[in-house]
This record gives structure tokens, sequence and C-alpha cells, in this order.
């Protein structure tokens, strides 16, 4: 059964005194896996992504999770933000804290919660530093450790890694596909948002790509290859989906 | 707005303020009535000489502070000194000066009320600018330099672009703060004399404790801000909306905005021919020559050297020269064993209303950040208010209060709700700011995670507006003590003609006794001395309570 179903998505803005079409007739479902969502920028991958989240709401259309419509935003779908979202006036324990403190658990159990997910991005000594002193890597840590205390469903990650450099960005995803695997966590549905094919390719079991704008699904690619992935990035496969991916991004144009 | 709808409200509002004119000068039975368009006139021209005078030297300060080290050093905190030392204070000082220089004409008390209205407006434009120069990315200076931009070609092409809509809105802020301190600056009694120069400001003041005539002062209020509304209206919204792109963005943000609006991307080529063109950093026109010459030490020196001498020539422009017998005159005052009480109660004052403002401002602040609709309400209300020109209220609300209070009592809740009216917009400029600003993730951050009402105020609004709340404390502080010092003392003769200024006790009346009094109750070593323990108050907080804060708070700074 699909985890999350995404029918029929129109959205609109208004800016001044233009009306810009940013997403089209978007529909795809998205079972237990890692879905890589690929489109030039501006294509409205981000409010696509935001919608799925709850945080804004369609023209028209719907998100479904496990069937029921999801029009606000809800712990069991959470998401990772490509700036990290961190509150800077709190330290890397507390960020991680506040969504389980909204979450209605108890003060003594928050804690321990948080220090373990931590513990799990591999940020142990650092629950009391400020964002303000952390690297962009250890900020995008702290955005997955909060994300993942809540025990989710589903994980979305809005370009998680754009602004981070590269062995950054590489040390990240693998953790990444590890907690993807990590059989303990129920976080098995990740929807990632990127525009870097490669990356898409890499990580993804299925690759949706998106026209430019107004945003709608002109292709989708299903990526076999075995994982652990990293053995096969010189592998001609790799480089096939790859190519096979970009073409239907040129073609879209 | 259409063009056509934008002629008609033109037509529309300029013909209601002639009208107004005409009415008061034909039927409203005083002998200055029919001067009103003549003061209305040297008003408005006064105004714009001084915004002229203020940009001019807002610009070229904050662009010589900014750009270079040593001037930074020694301009910044110099000027964060000036703008928070009450400056009304100095006024005694500043009217004998021009008046003695001028042999009491009417271009001495003209200038020392332009130069009162330069110190009001003049502060907004030099952080202002200096705020914008600082805040270029560094990416576009670099970009910038990677082009062979220098010196003038880099100043033309990014930072005046960066700088345009800080002017802008440092000017709209001066402008208002013209109108604000105008009529504390047109009209001044000053050892039994009142010096006035032909004005808005002056009329009303003359309508309040003159004429003591209430019907006139509200009259000559509504008019007031009518006309300020108007122009705010034709020219600040449109200078605004041309500098930041037709969308109105908090001023930490505009240079960025700016810059984009401004066609930095399309400068790109012409900076590669202007490059070719230029080997040599030239001059900014505007920045003073003696301050490229000079090392940094010779111009620190320079600069506390010309305070100093200016300080000196205003002492001795009082016509005393210290002497050991004028300095145990100044303080054989029984008064001064009062100074401990004086100051806790002018503290009271501008505790009190620097509370309700606080409250308000972050009331408003908050709910505008969590209710889209206030906000669309409450913007444009702001929006007016701002340009509401308080301390004019000051004179008619007084009249009014003092009608049913009681004089003391009328002057005591008039000059509280003064200091708040004054306060509240900084807070608010600040607060609204921050809260306009705080960035789309941090928000979604809060709704996705389940943070609601109360919870979702604590934890994400108001810390993230806390630095702002400290800018705004320091600001609306500064202008506070300003204020008191005109709110405390009324040069209104109480029980009628000849009696004496009604005053509240507390330091700010106590100074200006001092300063426009006849002896033995004034005596200008005993203002220098009553000015300095202000200022030693203003900064003493200022250093040790709010740069704390901010250093503390700086960290909560979102970084986008």
């Amino acid at each position: 059964m699909a985890v999350i179903e995404v029918k029929g998505i129109t959205k609109s803005f208004q800016i001044e005194r233009s009306k810009i079409k940013v997403l089209e007739d978007v529909s795809f479902s998205v079972g237990e896996e890692f879905l890589c969502v690929v489109g030039p920028s501006g294509c409205g991958k981000s409010t696509l992504l935001r919608i799925i989240a709850g945080l804004e709401g369609p023209d028209s259309g719907e998100v479904l999770f496990r069937g029921q419509p999801l029009t606000a935003p809800t712990p069991r779908v959470t998401m990772v933000f490509q700036l990290f979202g961190l509150l800077p006036w709190k330290t890397a324990l507390e960020n991680v804290e506040v969504a389980l403190e909204a979450q209605g658990i108890e003060k003594g159990a928050r804690a321990e919660i948080a220090k373990s997910y931590l513990r799990m991005v591999g940020l142990e000594g650092f629950e009391n530093t400020y964002p303000h002193d952390l690297s962009g890597g250890m900020k995008q840590r702290v955005g997955i450790a909060r994300a993942l205390a809540l025990r989710p469903d589903v994980l979305l990650m809005d370009e998680p890694f754009s602004s981070l450099d590269e062995l950054t960005a590489k040390a990240l995803r693998s953790l990444t596909l590890e907690i993807w695997a990590d059989p303990s966590l129920p976080t098995n549905t990740f929807i990632m948002v990127s525009h870097n094919v490669e990356e898409a390719v890499f990580m993804a079991d299925r690759v949706i790509v998106m026209s430019p704008r107004p945003g709608r699904v002109i292709g989708e690619v299903r990526v076999d290859i075995p994982r652990p992935r990293v053995r096969y990035l010189r592998d001609p496969m790799y480089f096939k989906y790859i190519d096979e991916v970009v073409g239907i991004l040129e073609r879209g144009k | 707005m259409g063009k056509r709808r934008e002629a008609t409200a033109f037509a529309v509002g300029l013909a209601a303020i002639v009208v107004a004119h005409w009415l008061v000068m034909s039927f409203y039975g005083n002998p200055e009535a029919p001067s009103l368009p003549y003061y209305t006139f040297r008003t408005l021209l006064r105004i714009a000489a001084t915004l002229g005078l203020s940009v001019a030297w807002g610009l070229s300060f904050g662009l010589l502070a900014s750009t270079r080290r040593i001037a930074s050093i020694v301009l910044i905190p110099l000027v964060d000194v000036l703008q928070s030392v009450p400056i009304l204070g100095y006024f005694p000082f500043i009217i004998l000066f021009f008046i003695s220089l001028f042999h009491g004409g009417e271009i001495g008390v003209e200038l020392s009320a332009i130069f009162l209205l330069f110190t009001s407006m003049a502060w907004s434009i030099f952080f202002g600018v200096v705020g914008a120069v600082k805040g270029i990315p560094a990416n576009v200076a670099e970009a910038a330099r990677g082009f062979g931009l220098k010196g003038f070609g880099y100043m033309r092409h990014v930072v005046l672009p960066a700088i345009a809509p800080a002017l802008v809105s440092g000017a709209t802020l001066a402008w208002c703060d013209g109108w604000f301190f105008m009529i504390a600056a047109e009209y001044v009694v000053y050892l039994g004399t009142a010096y006035s120069v032909p004005g808005l400001g002056s009329y009303l003041a003359k309508a309040a404790y003159v004429y003591k005539d209430l019907n006139l002062s509200a009259m000559l209020l509504a008019l007031i801000t009518a006309m300020v509304l108007y122009i705010n209206f034709l020219t600040w919204h449109r200078l605004m909306e041309r500098a930041t792109g037709g969308t109105y963005k908090p001023i930490l943000r505009m240079g960025l905005s700016g810059l984009g609006k401004l066609k930095l991307r399309a400068a790109g080529p012409r900076w590669l021919r202007l490059g070719n063109r230029i080997h040599r950093p030239k001059s900014f026109i505007l920045m003073p020559k003696w301050a490229k010459r000079y090392t940094g030490l010779e111009r620190a020196v320079a600069a506390l050297a010309s305070f100093s001498l200016a300080l000196l020539t205003i002492y001795f422009a009082a016509g005393r020269i210290p002497s050991a017998e004028a300095f145990r005159e100044a303080f054989s005052d029984p008064e001064l064993l009062n100074l401990p009480l004086y100051i806790a109660l002018t503290l009271g004052r501008l505790g009190i209303a620097y509370a309700i403002s606080f409250s308000i401002a972050l009331g408003m602040g908050v709910l505008a950040a969590e209710n889209k609709k206030f906000a669309s309400i409450f913007y444009p209300i702001y929006d007016v208010g701002q340009a509401v020109p308080i301390l004019a209220l000051f004179p008619a609300l007084f009249l009014s209060l003092s009608q049913s209070l009681g004089e003391r009592l009328g002057l005591e809740i008039a000059a509280i709700l003064i200091l708040i009216l004054d306060m509240i917009w900084y807070m608010f400029l600040n607060i609204v700011g921050a809260v306009k600003n705080i960035p789309s993730e941090v928000r979604e951050v809060g709704r996705l995670f389940g943070f609601k009402g109360l919870k979702r105020i604590t934890h994400i609004i108001v810390p993230a507006i806390l630095p702002a709340i400290v800018t705004g404390s320091i600001l609306s502080w500064g202008t506070g003590w300003n204020t008191i010092i005109f709110a405390e003392y009324m040069p209104y003769e109480a029980g009628g003609p000849g009696g004496r200024p009604l005053a509240l006790p507390g330091l700010g009346s106590y100074l200006d006794r001092a300063g426009y009094l006849p002896p033995p109750e004034g005596n200008p070593i005993r203002l220098l001395f009553l000015l300095g323990l202000m200022s030693a108050i203003v900064l003493a907080m200022e250093g040790l309570l709010w740069r704390r804060l901010l250093r503390k708070f700086e960290r909560y700074r979102v970084e986008v």
C-alpha cells in the first residue's frame, strides 16, 4: 500500500499582480522506498515537498498519507531543510528536544531521546553547542536528528546537501542511506528533492523527473543498482541511469 | 496604484490643505491666523533644508565611517555618543551661541532651529548608510574587486546602489523626526525671552502657551498631521517602493534587495569596461580630503580636539570663564540635594513609558507575526502612526488634560503619554522589521513540529526578535532621554502672564531650569554638570545593560 499518494496537485503563487503557476497536475505515489524528485531550479520541487509536509495547501488535488488526506503537519511526516532550519537560540540538544517537546513528551525522557539521536548522527559531545558554532555539515546532522527523533514514517528532505561542500555532502549521503536501511527505525519512506542528478541516482530507488515551471511529472526512472552503491560509482550502469535522467530533463525544456 | 488615481489623490490632498489654510486664515479670530500659509512655507523649507543637510552629512560621514577603518574607529563611537546624549539639553548653549554670533538677529534663531533639527534628523541616516555598506555581501564585494572595480567605480556601482534603500528609509525616519522636533526647535524661551522663528511649530506652541487656545492648537495639530501624511504619501512611499522593488521589506534586508533591483547583474559588463579604464583607486567625491591625508592617530586626535573645541566655544559663548567662584556658585544650589530624587523620578517616568510601549509593541509585533489578517490591517496603521508628529501633540494634550486634571497632574500625564508615543515607534520599527524578517524555514520548523499558541510565541517568535528588541530598546531609551527634557518642562506661564514656567520635579526639568531661566536658577556650569550627569546615566545604561544583552543575543541572529 502506498504510504504517500500525491493526487493531481496544482499550485499557483500570487507575486505582485501576476499569478505564477508552479505546479500543474502532479501525481505519483510512494511506498516504502527512497524516492528522489529532480527538476530544474524553480520547477516547484520545494513547494511540492511543502505541500506533502502539510505546510502549504494545494489549489487543487490532495495528498494522502496511508489513505487519509494530509492537510496539516503531522509528526509522522517530518522534514529536513535546505538551510537546516535550526533555531539559533537553542543548542544542538535543545533543537532536537524542541521537536519532542511540541509532541508533549515529558522533560526527563526528552533529553535522553534527543541525546541518542544526536549520537546516531555522530554529534556526541556537541550537545551543548549552539548552531552558530557548528559547521554546515554538523548543522544538517542536527536537522536530521531532529526529524528522526519523532520516529516518523516519512522523511522529507529539501535539497538537504546542496549548501554543503562535496566531501561533507558525501558523508551525509552515506549517513542518510544508513539511516534509511536501519531496521530499528520506523522511517522507511524517504522523499528527497534535489537538482543533482548524480546524487539522485546514487541514492534513490526511483527518480521522478519534473519539467520547468509549471512543474509537471515528465518521467520516472527506476534505479536498479544493487546497494551499497559506492561500489558502482565507476560502473557504466551508474552512468546509464544518469544519462537517462538527464535525457528526460533535456527533453522537458 | 494607477497614475491617474495618484494624480487625483495628489490634487485632492493639495486642495484640502489649501482649503484648510484658507478657512483658518479667513475665519479664525486669532491675530496670527492670516500668516498661516507663510508659516507653513517656512516650516516646510526649514525641514527640507535640514533634511538636505542631514543627507549630505549622513552620506559622507557614513561612507567615511564604513569604508575607512580608522574613521570608523573614531566616528562610529563619536556619533554613537552624540546620538545617545540628549542633544535637546545643549540647546541653550546653541541658541546663545548663534544669537550672540548674529547679535540677536533672526538668522541666529533660524540657524539654531536648523541645528537642533539636524541633531534630531542626522543619526538615522548615518547609521543606515553604515549598516548598508557593512551589509554588502562579501561575495558581491569580491566579485566587484575581481572585475577590477575600485574607488569611484566601486562606489557608484556597488556601494551607492546598496545604500540607496537605507538612505531612503533613513531619510524617511529623519523627515518624521524633523516634524517631530520642529515644535521644540521653533519656539524656545531663554532667560525669560521667547525666541521663535516663523513656522507651524512656533505658532502651535504660541497657541498653547501664549493664547492658551485649545481649539486653535487642535486645529493646527490636525493640519500638521494631515500635511505630514500627505507629504509622506506623495514622496516617501513612492521612493520606498522604487528603492525596494515594490515590496516593503525591513530595513535590515533592504541592502540586499536593493542590489538586485538596481540591476547588479546587468552592470557586470559595464564593470569590465570600467575596470579597464580605472587603474588607480580614485577618491570618492563626498569623502573629505582631510580624512585621507591624516594618519589614524592624527584623525582621532583631530576628532577629539574639534569636539572639545566645540564644547569650549559653546562654553565661552555662554559668557562665563570658569573660576573657582563660579563653580562655588554653581554648586551652592540647595536643590542639588534633591538630585537623587530627581533622577529616580525621571527614571521612573521613562521606565513606565518604556514598559508600556514595550508591551504594546511586542504584543502588536507578535500578533502581526501570527495573524496575516491582523498584519494587513496593522501595517498601514503603523505606517501612518509613525508619521504623526507627536511632540506637536504635547501642547494640545497638556492644555486639554490640564483643564480637567489641573496643571501639575495634567503635565505629569501628558509627559508620560508623550514619552510612550515617542518611544513606541522605535520598538515597533525594530520588532515589526524583525517579525517580517523571520526566515520562512524557522516559521516552517515551528509549524512542522506542531508548536501552537503560547509555545510557538515563546519558542519561535520571541527568541527570533530578541536582538531587535534590544536594538529597539536602545533607540527608544535614547529618544526618551531627549524627549524628557522637553516633556518635564513647559515654557507656559502658569497662572497667567508673567507666571513661572511649569515644571515637573525631575532631572530633565532641573536641567531646563539651569539652561533657560535667569540666574541664580539658570547657571551654565550647573547645566553642563547636569548634562554630563545625564549622559553618564545614558552611557552607563547602554554599557552595563544594552550592550551586554546585545552581545548575548548576537548568536540568536538567524543566519540566512
